[in-house]
């Protein structure tokens, strides 16, 4: 409601710009935005969840259950639920509405888990792609929890090729899987870099596509499921424009920008899309900075100069120009906005800012002298519009109803100040840091 | 009643004035009246409570509507920078009471400020309660257990108006110091020091969806702020300055409701920047009556017609200065406060 009032062109302006405050609680490895973008999920190496309220930068609670490093989040779309995916061999599906133990539903695997991504509709369903094993499609509705294999290597339609291929397919590994934006199929990409559409209700590939011959690391889709980017180990990141119903025999998957860096030949450590989807961005590998591409022709629009380290997982607020990212080896998180200098008009209502000067041309009547009563009595009487004060109109944009996090009573789930410092403007060292300087060597590896 | 009355003529025979037939009618932004056909409200005293030792200063109903909080201001509750302070404020004065909205039981009391409440505000879920205080403080109640859960320490000087974000997880505060302060209430920090006014601030508002906030002060200036930047978006002055007592969002966040010490309460249009109802017949000039419906300091209680700007209905009971109004969030149920240390629950029961 605050955008019929702000500046427009300050409001033209899409996609951050500068640095300008940063986040921290313990050491963060993994965050993401829920749809609203009201809160910030961030996983630690201690295993321990953190979410942050956008609005206040402040801690709204803290989650634990997790032993090892979380790698991946997923948010169901009303915000109720996350699902968190960590290297302790676990995911976890969290209730936010409740606290403790009933808060969790803890689904154990035999290996350490890449990612866990929410059905779209269905929050007792999600997929996961787990570190050399076999991927599983999981229903937890009932109290028995139950895994569905899924395939991995590619659907080859011609039979020869097929049985030719046999032993080198059987070793294809689903690193990444989602969601189709209804939830019929799941999308997986593989250690080949072939891109498989698994039918939800089948567990049957009904289309593969190539895009690559290395590995396919990352999918994510936009909002609106329509796009996707692909993030593979062969230094490209590709765009593709996804078929608004997907028809197994129909479809037709084509690469709509490939995005690189042709000079360093960089790697991508991780991308994402902009809230609606127009811009795709990047942060990469043994850099300190954060690409931005436009989508319609494909061209590098912005670098985000960061701080002085490496970036691994960065998000885009669904809604607004702004860009959290995390430091790798701080665990901080950073964030990117738009920064508009206060419009001077609007502390003083009768000026105006103009560009240059203009001549003034007085009205007719703007210096007479009228009683004052008189002018209070005509004004009265112009005041005859008719006004609705209670009907509420609906804002572009706006979300209505969905689930809101309460400000939680219990100082356990909260934590002490030092633990949670932000900080703004030049970087300062805390006390905190030593501390978890220990906790980074017992954490173990980082990343995958 | 084609021509208005002006400000500060002598209050005309009110009574008449229902016999007067009249459009729809709906009661002033409260939303106890939501059915079309012109009935006029016909509230009714149904309960005085008692129990406060000093004059009311704020009256809320809560969100879910159980329960009515009332704050307690030794006198001189509001101007008491100006009156050199001659009270003996003793803590034992600076209350909160809880009472149930329904039946006026008096459910929790709630002590800790070391001086005078002057406004009060319930959080969203009905949970948390905040109050500032002239002892520069806000705090926040849990209502449940009637307990202190947290201070919020910042203002230089008395703080005069405190208002819950719809979220609730942010308060404004606007003090004597004549800066709004926003306050992270889950880490109890000052996220945002506005340099508001040149005057105490006398109301602060969050409008339905948190992203800005009004304050209003007593140099006469109403101002619109973005809540995540901290920037001034609109500003808005009557004509003369006249000092502001407060300010609100219409519910739907549309318009803004301003009360001036001009006896007057004015629509304002706050895009376009005009006004566009004024509503008088009220005596205001010198305490920050709440403009939810009015309070007055003829010790009535004045209810428009939102269109119209006729009085719909003057509730007369209160024995002196009426400061704090509330409406029930769904029934038709008003709660009154004022300096003659009672709180008065109106019900509309036709």
């Amino acid at each position: 409601m605050n955008l019929s009032l702000l500046d427009p062109f300050s409001l033209a302006q899409d996609y951050p710009e500068t640095l300008t405050s940063e986040l921290r609680s313990g050491h963060s490895t993994c965050i993401r935005f829920n749809r609203k973008g009201d809160l910030l999920a961030s996983g630690r190496i201690d295993g321990a969840i953190v979410l942050f309220d956008v609005e206040t930068n402040s801690l709204a609670r803290i989650l634990r259950g997790h032993v090892r490093q979380v790698q991946y989040f997923s948010w169901s779309n009303c915000g109720r639920y996350l699902l968190s995916a960590s290297q302790d061999f676990r995911v976890i599906r969290w209730d936010l509405t409740k606290t403790g133990e009933e808060a969790m539903r803890a689904v154990r695997f035999v290996a350490p888990v890449y990612c866990a991504e929410f059905h779209p509709t269905n929050v007792d369903m999600f997929v996961a792609a787990l570190y050399e094993d076999t991927p599983y499609l999981v229903d937890i509705s009932s109290i028995k929890t139950l895994k569905l294999a899924l395939p991995s290597g590619p659907l080859r339609r011609d039979p020869a090729a097929a049985e030719k291929h046999a032993a080198s397919d059987s070793r294809h590994q689903t690193t990444a899987c989602v969601f189709s934006s209804t939830g019929e199929y799941i999308l997986s990409g593989n250690s080949k870099g072939w891109l498989n559409i698994i039918s939800t209700e089948t567990q049957k590939t009904v289309h593969s596509h190539s895009f690559t011959n290395s590995c396919i690391t990352y999918i994510r889709l936009t909002n609106s499921g329509r796009n996707m980017v692909l993030n593979s180990a062969d230094r490209i990141i590709r765009s593709v424009v996804l078929p608004e119903k997907i028809l197994p025999d129909e479809i037709e998957l084509e690469v709509e920008h490939k995005f690189q860096d042709v000079v360093n030949r960089l790697f991508w450590n991780h991308v994402m899309f902009s809230g609606n989807g127009e811009y795709v961005a990047a942060s990469t590998y043994h850099n300190h900075d954060i690409y931005i591409w436009e989508r319609s022709l494909g061209s590098l629009i912005k670098i985000l100069e960061g701080p002085k380290e490496e970036l691994g997982v960065c998000e885009w607020h669904p809604s607004r120009p702004l860009v959290a990212a995390v430091g790798l080896e701080s665990g901080k998180i950073y964030i990117w906005a738009t920064t508009n200098p206060q419009r001077w008009s609007a502390l003083a209502p009768d000026f105006a800012e103009v560009e240059e000067n203009v001549e003034y041309e007085e009205k007719e009547d703007e210096f007479d002298i009228q009683p004052v009563e008189d002018v209070k009595k005509r004004r009265l009487h112009l005041e005859t519009e008719t006004v609705d004060v209670v009907t509420i109109e609906p804002v572009r944009g706006e979300e209505v109803g969905g689930w809101q996090m309460p400000v939680s009573l219990l100082e356990e789930e909260t934590e002490s100040e030092e633990e949670n410092v932000r900080i703004e403007g030049p970087r300062r060292t805390k006390p905190a840091e030593k501390k978890e300087g220990g906790e980074v060597k017992g954490g173990g590896a980082r990343g995958r | 009643m084609t021509t208005p009355p002006t400000p500060n003529s002598s209050l005309p025979p009110r009574r008449t004035r229902f016999d007067q037939t009249s459009p729809p009618l709906r009661s002033t932004p409260s939303t106890t009246q939501e059915s079309p056909p012109p009935v006029r409200p016909e509230y009714a005293l149904k309960f005085t409570l008692k129990g406060h030792s000093a004059g009311i200063s704020a009256v809320k109903f809560s969100p879910d509507g159980k329960w009515l909080a009332t704050s307690c201001n030794p006198p001189p509750p509001l101007y008491a920078k100006l009156a050199n302070r001659l009270t003996l404020t003793t803590a034992a004065d600076s209350t909160l009471k809880i009472w149930h909205s329904l039946s006026g039981a008096h459910e929790h009391t709630l002590t800790g400020h070391q001086a005078g409440i002057s406004d009060l505000s319930w959080s969203p879920d009905s949970l948390l309660l905040c109050s500032g205080s002239d002892d520069k403080t806000v705090r926040l109640w849990d209502t449940l257990s009637g307990k202190l859960w947290k201070t919020l320490k910042g203002h230089h000087n008395a703080v005069y108006c405190v208002s819950y974000s719809p979220r609730g997880t942010i308060i404004a505060s606007g003090s004597y110091d004549e800066a709004v302060r926003l306050w992270d209430v889950r880490s109890g920090r000052c996220l945002k020091t506005l340099p508001a006014h040149s005057d105490p601030v006398s109301g602060v508002g969050f409008n339905r969806d948190g992203t800005i906030v009004v304050s209003c002060a007593h140099d006469g200036l109403i101002r619109i702020w973005d809540v995540g930047t901290g920037q001034c978006l609109r500003t808005m002055v009557e004509e003369g300055n006249v000092p502001v007592a407060s300010v609100r969002f219409a519910p739907n966040g549309r318009y803004l409701l301003a009360g001036t010490l001009d006896s007057s309460v004015r629509l304002w249009d706050y895009v376009q920047g005009k006004t566009l109802k004024t509503y008088q017949d009220h005596r205001n000039e010198k305490w920050a009556v709440a403009a939810d419906m009015c309070g007055s300091e003829d010790s009535d209680v004045f209810l428009w017609d939102v269109n119209s700007k006729e009085p719909a209905q003057i509730l007369v009971g209160h024995e002196d200065v009426v400061l704090g109004c509330s409406a029930h969030p769904t029934e038709k149920v008003l709660a009154t406060g004022g300096l003659d240390k009672t709180v008065k629950i109106w019900v509309d029961e036709s």
